[in-house]
């Protein structure tokens, strides 16, 4: 019972992760038709951004001392800053361009983040703990301890979906965001501002990624240059079969890859258990030859039908 | 002069799609442009709009060169435009539709009260004000994008064929709340039209266009037996066009 309650609990913080990021590469694609790869390195950036710049072995504590709320914040505001000048330098002056052309755009400003990275923190991986507490605190629920993270983790995701969604359906902004992503001209014949919208998506889609970066460093208490693509890569899937465009797609995939990353995880073989990804693109594979647009269907898709 | 178009020419890629198109409006005035399928009205529009830029040309609002500028900012300069097709926001609401144009202005009370203008003049919009918009009939979208043009208070409204997908007892609607919106408001009108005969009866002056090029402008009322109307339309020379027996 207790065994079965923690991978539970496991495979909705797994999924719950992937949803974070994977909304996080939905709500630019929704607005801009990109999908930005650059996205982990947004992740990764956040929490690199806890240490202070230093190419030494040793990680010297810098944000990540802060007392929480303004930890959270100051973290929030760096991505979101990181977002906008990519915004500006990299995806205005392509605006115009095909999709291809975009997401081009964005592994350019992938490897550019991840080399900086090197260049400034080196390349070696380096220890961090944050909020160690939250791994150590357990609940004992019959013969096993679960830990408060995972519990967090979940937590924290259902109440920025909640916000999110309030965001979009109840402000003005939001729903100028919403009539952007569904039909972007007609929005700018109506006074839309164009730059507002797609920065506005930016601003969004940083913070968090920027909550995931702690989330995850919470969880993982180590700092790599590459280590927020794997997160991209599962999200990216994540919003491939949940349906391109559509957030609540988005918010599925993720809890789906989670949910089957972690039930294999748990229920594979010990011999076999090494191949669970094998299993889980495997899934994939069979989720998008019976529903090639994905899980959920967009508004703009289901138009085009 | 309210709008000039001065002699534009508009491409895509390296075709072109209208070639040296003038057009004007009066403040007050309803001019139409007909012509048949890929003549150009549409681009014209949208070159209006700032969707596209012209090659060539300028277009010149309420004495500015609007030339090139982004569409948000000719929204916000008072052109309105309901494109082709409708284009409601169908997973908004009726009412975030009609209201998302009204972010740009700063007349709080006006706004409002347009508003209830905007729901006397189409009941079944305040009806239906929280249904998603996608579930309307194509008259009701076509009247709610009218609705929401109207909401940005724009001195010049531009329409691309309001009559597209309609049956006629509706296009009749479409036209007779066009002309009223003219005669009570004063509102300024640019319609764009395949079909000629309604936007003859509305329009004050009007221009056929047939392949990227004005054929014929002209006040309507001088225009309104058709014979030449048609010509311009359908490019016939002087010794064929009793050939072809067109229904117009």
């Amino acid at each position: 019972m207790g065994y079965i309650l923690q991978v539970i609990i496991d495979a909705l913080s797994l999924g719950s992760l992937y949803a974070l990021a994977a909304l996080g590469i939905g709500l630019l694609f929704g607005v801009l038709r990109l999908i930005n790869f650059a996205h982990g390195d947004f992740i990764t950036l956040g929490a690199y951004a806890l240490i202070v710049p230093a190419y030494g072995p040793n990680a010297i504590r810098f944000i990540a001392d802060f007392p929480a709320p303004l930890l959270i914040i100051c973290t929030i505001l760096v991505i979101v800053a990181i977002a906008l000048i990519s915004e500006f330098l990299i995806f205005r002056p392509l605006r115009y361009a095909t999709a291809a052309t975009l997401m081009v755009g964005s592994f350019a400003l992938s490897f550019v983040i991840q080399n900086l990275i090197i260049m400034i923190y080196s390349g070696r991986p380096k220890s961090l703990n944050l909020w160690s507490e939250l791994t150590e605190i357990k609940f004992l629920v019959g013969d096993v301890e679960i830990a408060l993270l995972p519990i967090l983790i979940v937590a924290v995701t259902l109440i920025l979906l909640l916000l999110l969604v309030l965001f979009l359906k109840r402000t003005p902004w939001g729903v100028q965001m919403r009539a952007a992503a569904e039909d972007f001209k007609m929005a700018r014949m109506l006074g839309v501002r164009a730059n507002f919208v797609i920065s506005l998506a930016f601003v969004l889609s940083a913070a968090l990624a920027a909550v995931v970066s702690l989330l995850f460093e919470a969880q993982t208490g180590i700092l790599m240059f590459r280590m927020g693509t794997p997160l991209m890569v599962f999200a990216f899937i994540a919003t491939v079969i949940g349906g391109m465009g559509s957030l609540v797609g988005s918010v599925v995939g993720g809890m789906t890859v989670g949910i089957v990353s972690s039930v294999l995880q748990a229920g594979l073989p010990a011999e076999v258990r090494g191949y669970r990804d094998v299993f889980v693109f495997g899934l994939v594979i069979l989720i998008l030859l019976v529903r090639p647009q994905g899980l959920v269907l967009s508004r703009a898709a289901r138009e085009r039908v | 002069m309210l709008l000039k178009v001065d002699n534009i020419t508009v491409h895509y890629g390296r075709l072109a799609a209208v070639r040296n198109v003038s057009v004007e409006v009066n403040e007050g005035e309803i001019v139409c442009i007909v012509g048949p399928n890929g003549a150009g009205k549409s681009t014209t529009l949208l070159t209006i709009s700032g969707i596209l830029s012209p090659t060539e040309g300028t277009v010149t609002f309420s004495d500015r060169n609007i030339t090139g500028m982004n569409p948000e900012n000719v929204a916000r300069m008072g052109i309105s435009q309901v494109p082709e097709g409708r284009h409601v926001f169908t997973s908004l609401n009726v009412e975030e539709n009609l209201r998302i144009g009204t972010r740009m202005r700063r007349d709080r009370a006006e706004i409002e009260r347009d508003f209830q203008m905007v729901l006397e003049m189409f009941p079944v919009l305040g009806e239906r004000k929280r249904q998603p918009a996608g579930k309307l009939s194509g008259g009701e979208q076509q009247m709610l994008v009218i609705g929401r043009a109207l909401l940005t208070r724009p001195r010049l409204m531009t329409i691309d064929e309001p009559s597209l997908g309609l049956a006629p007892k509706i296009v009749d609607r479409v036209y007779e709340v066009l002309t009223d919106l003219r005669n009570r408001i004063g509102l300024t009108l640019l319609i764009v039209e395949q079909s000629s005969e309604r936007a003859l009866k509305a329009a004050d002056r009007i221009h056929v266009l047939r392949s990227g090029q004005i054929q014929l402008s002209g006040n309507a009322a001088d225009l309104r037996d058709g014979e030449k109307v048609k010509q311009a339309y359908f490019g016939f020379t002087e010794g064929v066009k009793h050939e072809g027996e067109v229904a117009f």
